[in-house]
């Protein structure tokens, strides 16, 4: 085994140096209101739905698909989860597994007309996206939805430990559970194999199509996971909450895979972006930039994110 | 005695070597007007630096070219070839399924074409006449999906035309090159695309066909040129030349290759057996391998033979076919790559960029791969343990690499092929299936992984390896059986595996080309 080299780390850890050199920098021009723990914390807990929609993305891409569909899982579960609470009285109890199972049925569609029909995931998730927006819109009548359980709540930014929202321990709690299935187990590396080399894992005898089946539904459950927390944070669903995190979500997952373990896609180096990107426009809002800010600096990021995985690459000619 | 006309084509002295191998030496080929060509070679013969060197692909070291009387400067720019009279047709023929006849004519003729305006109706009528002119009944708007084997191979051979006949070539008819067109097509349609290139020489084109099939050169050309280990042999007028004479210059006197394995005694464990089994090419056969043989699959382009170990290990589905086992029987439609490797069943595909290895990901990753959920549990991978296993079968393999993290496309060839043998075989299994395992390795590599085939049959493994390398058969294999057009022709077995006696069963005369 030859040392770890210099290199090899300043690329792992690339993304966490520049993260604390934006501290630094917003930390140094708003000391008073940037570089205190109440925005940390804020920016923590309430970026959690965020870190969950990222790692919901990260099983399909390494299996070599685009889900397209979660945000609108996550605003369509919201806005399920505030109609069953507020207007009908369901207790959490029910709530919870109902709108799990229709999360993971979103992603049996998805995946069952993905592999059947043999259409590009890309075509389909935005398909059935905006058909479930469309559902959302109905069953909502266009309205946003308040006055849902007060436990959800309770449970979602309530409950602190560190002075941290307990939603952000659940999202770090998603990473640690996708990082151990994705290195450590037989699974882990069939999505990989799936992914990477789809040819030489069913030669291998690897089910590549349940797999592809089981990472859309796994992207489903996470994103009524997020949905589920979304409404305890803001504590009611509104219709369009989900459009704004699709772009973010992918911008984050493929920064991700510049990070930790470069040249995947992977749960640490997702967490790590999001953090890195809500932090540098939180820093820009505290400066008084206004909301365009977040355009650029999402947008901004997952071009210059695929550029550069493309450069650590050699760019080399991709299908993803 | 009349005065000969200018040679359409003349190439003189042509040489070329690819890292001190010469794969063309010296080599001369002339090419009259009007005429059929034929030139056959065997694999690595040197037939196809030929056609690239002409296709400007490949520069040549030394050499001439003249086209009608006029030097032409080697290398000829890339893409130029039509300007100077030259067109090619591929074995996968150029054609874009789903698009029209039309516009497949039409593609890349921007010597013609008005770019910005290009007028369809008057191209449609054009292409009518141009396959009036050519007996093809094409309509200009039909797709390409839509015509036969025989109907899309004659568009290609038509648009080649096309665009090499008189148009920008000083008036001349020009040459077209056929690379091997044919080794798809029942003898039927052979006849049909015969008819349309007997039609085109009569204009005055001139056409040099490169086939394996010695029954189609002997039935379509005037006259054949043979090259064997990159040298022209000679060239024949195929009417008065017996083809034996043709076949024994093709397959030459070879000097005897050392044969690593004896001779093979069936052993009291039963064969296994493969009955009836047939693909998209190979149609009802049946044989069986003995534990501990390494049979050998050969035959020319399109026989079908490599298709065999994709069929016996459900990489791809057979129309039909029984597999027997001693302890059961399997049928071949039903399939799967999970289920052939619980009967102990490994393929080594030819693919290895693609099948054989994921590139991306790392060697520890790709040889652990079929282990998982077997012999490794499911659901705690050791990262140390994986690297252990990998560091081992490296060792026992031969595989030179930095460590087992690093990435599987910083390997050789030989080095990949290696460690693809190593992942299967840790497996121990039963029967081994292997298609072209040394395509693209060099000698040294090629030697270790014959010595491990040898080591596996001696261990009471049977090893079916479908090759085009006859050498590689003559060394390893204890028996041989060469497929033509989806059938076994010749069975070959102990002393009677050699390189020439595959050759000539390879190149024998077949019935379906023999006058009814």
């Amino acid at each position: 085994m030859r040392p770890p080299n210099l290199a090899f780390q300043v690329e792992r850890f690339g993304l966490v140096i520049v993260w604390v050199a934006v501290i630094l920098l917003f930390g140094a021009l708003r000391p008073d209101t940037f570089l205190t723990w109440a925005n940390f914390s804020t920016i923590f807990g309430s970026e959690a739905v965020l870190v969950i929609v990222t790692l919901g993305l990260v099983v399909p891409l390494t299996a070599g698909d685009f889900d397209l569909s979660i945000a609108q899982v996550l605003t369509f579960v919201s806005m399920l989860t505030a109609i069953l609470s507020a207007k009908m009285g369901v207790p959490l109890w029910i709530i919870i597994p109902t709108v799990l199972a229709a999360g993971a049925l979103v992603g049996a569609i998805n995946g069952a007309l993905t592999l059947y029909f043999r259409v590009h995931s890309l075509i389909v998730t935005l398909g059935v996206g905006t058909f479930l927006h469309g559902i959302t819109l109905w069953i909502s009548d266009s309205q946003t939805i308040g006055g849902v359980a007060r436990a959800l709540m309770h449970w979602s930014i309530i409950v602190r430990f560190l002075g941290i929202p307990i939603a952000f321990y659940y999202a770090i709690g998603l990473a640690a559970m996708m990082w151990y299935v994705l290195s450590y187990t037989a699974f882990g590396q069939q999505l990989l194999f799936t992914g990477r080399g789809r040819e030489v894992g069913r030669l291998s005898g690897i089910a590549v199509g349940r797999v592809r089946l089981l990472s859309f539904v796994a992207s489903g459950v996470m994103g009524a996971i997020a949905g589920l927390i979304y409404t305890g944070t803001t504590g009611s669903a509104n219709p369009s909450s989900g459009t704004t995190l699709l772009l973010p979500a992918f911008a984050a997952a493929f920064l991700g895979a510049t990070c930790i373990n470069p040249g995947r896609f992977n749960p640490w180096g997702s967490v790590v972006a999001v953090y890195f990107l809500v932090t540098g426009i939180n820093g820009l809002s505290v400066l008084g930039f206004r909301t365009f800010v977040q355009d650029l600096f999402y947008g901004g990021a997952l071009v210059v994110a695929v550029m550069v995985s493309q450069l650590i690459s050699g760019r080399k000619e991709r299908n993803l | 005695m009349t005065e000969q006309p200018a040679p359409r084509l003349a190439i003189r002295g042509l040489t070329k070597a690819f890292g001190g191998v010469r794969a063309l030496s010296r080599a001369d080929l002339t090419v009259m007007p009007g005429e059929i060509h034929g030139l056959l070679g065997k694999n690595g013969s040197g037939k196809s630096t030929l056609i690239k060197i002409l296709s400007g692909f490949h520069a040549p070291d030394q050499g001439t070219l003249e086209i009608d009387g006029q030097p032409v400067a080697l290398p000829i720019p890339l893409g130029k070839s039509e300007s100077y009279g030259l067109a090619f047709v591929h074995q996968n023929l150029g054609l874009l399924a789903d698009a029209s006849v039309l516009e497949n004519l039409i593609a890349g003729d921007y010597d013609r074409l008005n770019p910005f305006a290009i007028n369809w109706g008057a191209e449609a009528a054009r292409a009518r006449r141009l396959f009036a002119e050519n007996d093809l009944a094409l309509d200009p708007y039909d797709p390409v999906s839509a015509l036969s084997p025989v109907q899309r191979a004659q568009l290609a051979i038509v648009r080649a035309a096309d665009r090499v006949q008189g148009r920008n070539n000083h008036g001349v008819s020009g040459v077209l090159v056929l690379d091997e067109p044919t080794p798809f097509l029942p003898i039927e349609d052979v006849r049909v695309l015969f008819a349309t290139m007997r039609r085109l020489t009569a204009t005055g084109v001139s056409i040099i066909f490169v086939s394996h099939d010695i029954d189609e050169v002997m039935e379509i050309t005037d006259r054949a040129t043979v090259l064997r280990d990159g040298a022209v042999i000679g060239s024949f007028k195929t009417a008065t030349t017996p083809r034996a004479e043709i076949v024994a210059s093709i397959v030459g006197r070879s000097m005897t290759t050392e044969r690593m394995i004896g001779g093979y005694s069936p052993t009291a464990t039963a064969p296994l057996r493969v009955e009836h089994l047939s693909g998209q090419i190979v149609r009802d056969i049946s044989f069986a391998v003995g534990p501990g043989e390494i049979l050998g699959l050969t035959g020319l382009i399109g026989s079908g033979y490599d298709e065999v170990p994709y069929l016996l290990s459900g990489a791809t589905q057979a129309r039909t076919g029984r597999l027997h086992l001693p302890a059961a029987a399997h049928d071949l439609t039903r399939m799967t790559p999970s289920s052939a490797l619980q009967c102990g069943i490994a393929l080594i595909p030819a693919d290895r960029q693609r099948a054989g290895l994921a590139l991306d990901l790392s060697l520890t990753e790709n040889v652990t791969l079929p282990l998982l959920g077997r012999s490794l549990s499911a659901l705690w991978l050791n990262h140390g343990r994986l690297a252990g296993i990998t560091a081992a079968i490296m060792a026992r393999f031969a595989v030179k690499a930095d460590r087992p993290r690093q990435p599987a496309s910083e390997l050789s060839g030989g080095n990949q092929q290696k460690l693809v043998l190593g992942k299967w075989l840790q497996l121990g299994p039963r029967l081994v299936l292997l298609d072209e395992p040394t395509q693209g390795i060099d000698v040294g590599a090629r030697r270790e992984i014959y010595d491990r085939l040898v080591e596996l049959c001696q261990s009471g493994t049977s090893v079916i390896c479908a090759t085009s390398e006859f050498e590689q058969l003559e060394t390893i294999a204890h028996r041989v059986l060469v497929f033509d057009r989806g059938r076994i022709k010749a069975e070959l077995a102990g002393d009677q595996v050699t390189k020439s006696a595959i050759a000539h069963a390879c190149y024998q005369e077949n019935r379906s080309h023999a006058p009814a």
